[in-house]
């Protein structure tokens, strides 16, 4: 930071004021505040959405002689209200992990060297050509993530999808919202909640769906208790299949068996019928219904394929449809009790009540993901409880961009920053704002993620550059997708801030600055856009994800696609970006304004944010003259889809006669590679574990901290058991978190996923038990 | 850590203890939570308590007492604090009549002072851990030591929560302790309206010795 001379001058007497803060607060220690050397104790405060989750919290980011020193919740962010979760107060420490990524390494006879960072992209760009020139233009591809800034996405999507010819830009979104996404196109044609946060302080009645919010939205569930307490009318009941902390704080907690969310979501539709509870004024004017294909496949063989295929039905045929699952029935495949079934019903059917749902990966990876997403649209759509304050069906998101970047640039290998590479008219606007021929965009959509390790594996993809994220950590059935990556004649390139599993199989390692060392843009699960400056410098030769591929697009000669100046380079891909989404429905904020406020939500149409959508009190892209207007739709209607019970892919039986249930933690955000390397965070939580009933390991004979081996029919792995710490799955299910790469628990799960999204369930399959 | 409790210790009978209405709780109709209560440190009982005391209990402060006086009545940190008041014989005949006062705290007029919250009502043999003074002399001098009570305020960052320094064993309950005019007035605080402590502030007192992260 640099300092003008009146707060130069000023140092001198602040030094000494926090000098006596010692003396003022005794025992109160500053941390290594007070070991920076030539810290002049004047700290600015600079804006940025936090790194970690979906939430997109506000923070400040208190600066110091170019260091970040320290976190602040912004106060002007209507996210969070100055409020953090531990994870928020403690993330510029992630940035200081002794073993930072500086220089970029190549692997040369199989060690990694260091070598200038010009001479790594050189050899990226090198490769990357050979490749194509050898096997084929989808040969190469780009693996990124919801970690991605916009522009970072932006310009990989425009090098393959728009330079390159090549569909093959995925990222790891499609294992943690791929499901959300086909749940908002099949029932409303368009994607991302209708909904926002706000919605927390008018709702009289939150379910959370499978979603341990208390731990993985914290700041987000704070807020719907202290709503609990300000209000008389307030309550949480919460649905899952294991007990957490969320089901500690609810007033009412559900246990469901795995799966059979599917079954309950219909028993709730049959009694809101049947007890005729159905908003009658807002089905006939706002909803038609809908049945697509059944026995759908889970996905588990190379080259599955699945496309589904709408069928109009009436309502009178919904209701037949729904004679399976009357509470009686269901009872017995879920084990929930019909009362409890009855009970849920009436609340979203009472019409005094508002209702907000909230649900996350235990919805969304789930191999009927889509399915269970349109359910739990029914279930709002029929008591019309949907896009007013406070009535929200809301899908809440894992990464700090899963919407901003992937949802919304379309880093998926059959989407587009507008459309889908499928549509001549997305195609052409694509190509006319890229400045490419638009053959050069193909029309056929190439690998979802898990098909796209299996053609790695296989050698369909030579080249992959992956970017912002850990998949050899995070793909289900690891050690296939491992060992194929590490198979002769495949190069793989790898961006990160530090060594992770994934870089162990690198053939180069870029350094990437990381989060506030770059200027960039998030989009968080409730349609804000988050601007933040670069903050601080990057270490050693760190470089922006969105300039390294800019470094390799111009060396492959997109000089012309590529043009802008390393000072303005955000700005400018901003302003371009902005062309995609021009229009009411998803109209986003100029850049000037997006630097001066702590998130604006899109559509943002004249000056104005769009907090409800589809509903023409807030919505300006509502055009019908009716009360509501679901313009996805090219019926002008929500789509209520009859989707049946399936059991999963793989359920326990005699010999695997356990689930397995994998998931996160509070303190760790997603594989660990950031929060292990804060004290605070490693420190509270240092090493996974399995969770057991504490009858189930009764009768396995082990008790807390005693070694536990896990066995799949994919592989095995060894961990300390933990009971009731801090959840209890039910009988017959353990629950694994997977921050820790010591402990690679995907190398037991099932890569079976929802035929429609492809993402894959991470939250069910079948395992043994054995004491070691 | 002292052995004896200050001299300015008071010496009314808390028969007469008289507690001003400001506490009485409501539950809004609602039932506690149907999940199992023995995990996770039982943190229910935060979400319970945050529930059931009222914004002022939550809000209020009387600086009346001190982290001093705290220790002072500790042999060690964490040791069941001795009761620094008398107690009429004819009370202790049923020992939840402490939770009058204890439970759920509230001004009182003979004391002059607000009665701390106990973060552990449902262990109600009160004198099995908490020790009357009826001498403050000793039979011989003791050598006793402890270790020193964990440092306030361990931010690892100047802005940032603190993670909890003490075991959570019998002290599940932070609002018990760290909320209202009964709190000790260093470590209270007047945001538990927010409603999840742990969502900021870590607990990292580990029960095992702590695993150093490393990469293989």
């Amino acid at each position: 930071m640099k300092l003008d001379r009146r707060q130069f001058i000023k140092q001198a007497a602040i030094s000494s004021a926090f000098a006596t803060a010692g003396a003022l607060f005794p025992g109160i220690s500053f941390g290594d505040w007070s070991r920076l050397t030539q810290n002049s104790g004047i700290i600015s405060w600079q804006k940025s959405p936090c790194r970690f989750c979906g939430t997109g919290c506000g923070v400040l980011v208190g600066v110091s002689d170019g260091r970040a020193v320290a976190v602040k919740g912004d106060p002007n962010c209507s996210v969070n209200k100055g409020l953090c979760c531990m994870k928020g107060y403690h993330s510029v420490q992630a940035l200081y992990g002794k073993d930072r990524l500086t220089k970029a390494l190549v692997r040369k006879n199989g060690t990694l060297v260091e070598v200038p960072i010009q001479e790594a992209l050189d050899l990226i760009a090198q490769k990357l050509q050979e490749t194509r020139d050898k096997y084929g233009k989808d040969s190469v591809a780009m693996y990124g993530s919801g970690q991605w800034t916009i522009p970072d996405g932006y310009v990989a999507s425009k090098l393959f999808k728009g330079c390159l010819g090549t569909n093959n830009v995925e990222a790891n979104a499609r294992l943690c919202m791929a499901s959300a996404v086909t749940g908002f196109m099949t029932s409303f044609g368009i994607d991302e909640p209708m909904g926002c946060y706000e919605d927390i302080d008018h709702a009289n009645v939150f379910i959370t769906w499978g979603n341990n919010m208390a731990e993985m939205h914290p700041v987000l569930f704070s807020r719907m208790l202290a709503q609990r307490k300000n209000r008389t009318d307030v309550k949480i009941i919460d649905f899952a299949t294991r007990n957490t902390r969320t089901s500690q704080a609810a007033d009412k907690s559900i246990i469901f068996k795995p799966q059979t969310d599917l079954a309950v979501a219909n028993a709730i539709c049959y009694e809101i019928i049947k007890n005729d509870w159905v908003n009658w004024n807002f089905v006939n004017d706002h909803v038609s219904f809908h049945k697509g294909k059944t026995n759908i496949g889970y996905g588990t063989e190379d080259h599955f394929a699945f496309t589904d295929k709408a069928e109009s039905i009436s309502f009178e045929d919904f209701e037949i449809f729904l004679e399976d699952y009357t509470p009686e029935k269901v009872e017995k495949i879920s084990g929930v009790a019909a009362k409890d079934i009855k009970y849920l019903a009436s609340v979203y059917g009472d019409p005094t009540v508002k209702v907000t749902s909230f649900w996350c990966m235990g919805m969304n990876q789930h191999t009927r993901g889509t399915w269970i997403n349109n359910l739990v649209y029914n279930i709002h759509l029929l008591v019309g409880k949907i896009s007013t304050p406070g009535n929200s069906p809301f899908s809440l998101t894992g990464q700090p961009s899963a919407c901003g970047t992937v949802r919304e640039v379309g880093t998926l290998t059959h989407a587009l920053p507008h459309g889908v590479v499928m549509n001549e008219h997305d195609r052409e606007m694509a190509a006319k704002i890229w400045e490419v021929p638009v053959e050069n965009i193909d029309p056929k959509p190439t690998y979802h993620t898990v098909e796209m390790f299996r053609a790695l594996d296989r050698g369909d993809i030579r080249f992959m550059w992956i970017q912002v994220t850990n998949p050899m950590v995070t793909m289900p059935n690891l050690r296939r997708y491992r060992d194929g990556a590490l198979k002769e004649d495949r190069f793989v390139v790898v961006s990160d801030v530090y060594p992770t599993p994934t870089t162990d199989i690198a053939d180069v390692i870029l350094p990437a600055a990381m989060w506030i060392e770059q200027e960039g843009l998030y989009g968080n699960s409730e349609r804000r856009t988050q601007h933040f400056d670069q903050i601080v410098d990057p270490p050693g030769e760190a470089m922006s994800d969105t300039w390294q591929i800019i470094e390799v697009a111009r060396r492959l000669g997109f000089e012309k696609q590529f043009p802008w100046a390393e000072s303005e380079y955000i700005e400018k891909i901003w302003e371009e970006y902005r062309l995609f989404h021009a229009g009411p429905k998803h109209e986003m904020a100029p850049y000037t304004l997006l630097t001066q406020r702590s998130g604006v939500q899109w559509p943002f149409v004249n000056g104005k944010e769009t907090r409800w959508r589809f509903n023409p009190k807030h919505d300006p892209a509502c055009t019908n003259g009716k009360d509501f207007d679901f313009y996805g739709k090219k019926d002008n209607r929500a789509w209520i889809w009859a989707r049946p019970y399936e059991p999963a892919a793989e359920s326990p039986d005699a010999e695997y006669n356990f689930w397995l249930n994998t998931g996160r933690v509070l303190e760790h955000w997603h594989t660990g590679s950031m929060t292990r390397r804060v004290p605070v965070l490693h420190n509270a939580v240092p090493s996974a574990y399995v969770e057991i009933h504490p009858e189930d390991a009764a009768e396995l004979g082990v008790v807390n901290g005693e070694k536990v081996k896990i066995i799949s029919r994919r592989g095995e792995i060894t961990m300390p058991a933990q009971i009731n710490g801090r959840g209890v799955p039910v009988r017959g299910m353990v629950f694994v978190p997977f921050f820790d790469e010591s402990y690679l628990i995907n190398e037991v799960t099932l890569d079976a996923f929802c035929p429609i999204s492809k993402q894959p369930d991470y939250k069910k399959c079948a395992v043994r038990l054995e004491k070691v | 850590m002292k052995s004896q409790h200050s001299k300015g210790r008071r010496a009314i009978p808390v028969a007469v203890l008289g507690i001003v209405g400001l506490f009485f709780l409501s539950h809004n109709g609602f039932a506690e939570s149907n999940a199992p209560k023995n995990f996770d440190n039982q943190g229910g009982k935060i979400f319970e308590a945050q529930r059931v005391t009222p914004q002022l209990n939550l809000q209020a402060d009387s600086g009346g007492r001190t982290l001093a006086s705290f220790y002072g009545l500790r042999q060690y940190p964490g040791s069941p604090p001795r009761i620094p008041h008398e107690v009429d014989l004819s009370f202790s005949g049923n020992e939840t009549d402490c939770l009058s006062c204890h439970g759920k705290g509230g001004y009182s007029a003979q004391f002059g002072a607000y009665a701390p919250v106990t973060p552990h009502p449902e262990n109600v043999l009160c004198y099995q851990c908490h020790a009357t003074i009826k001498s403050e002399t000793l039979f011989v001098e003791t050598e006793w030591k402890s270790i020193t009570p964990p440092r306030l305020g361990q931010s690892f960052l100047s802005s940032s929560p603190p993670p909890v320094p003490h075991s959570l064993q019998m002290r599940e309950n932070c609002i018990a302790c760290h909320t209202g005019p009964g709190a000790v007035a260093e470590i209270r605080i007047s945001h538990a309206a927010r409603g999840d402590c742990r969502q900021c502030h870590a607990t990292v007192v580990q029960s095992a010795p702590l695993i150093e992260f490393e990469r293989n």
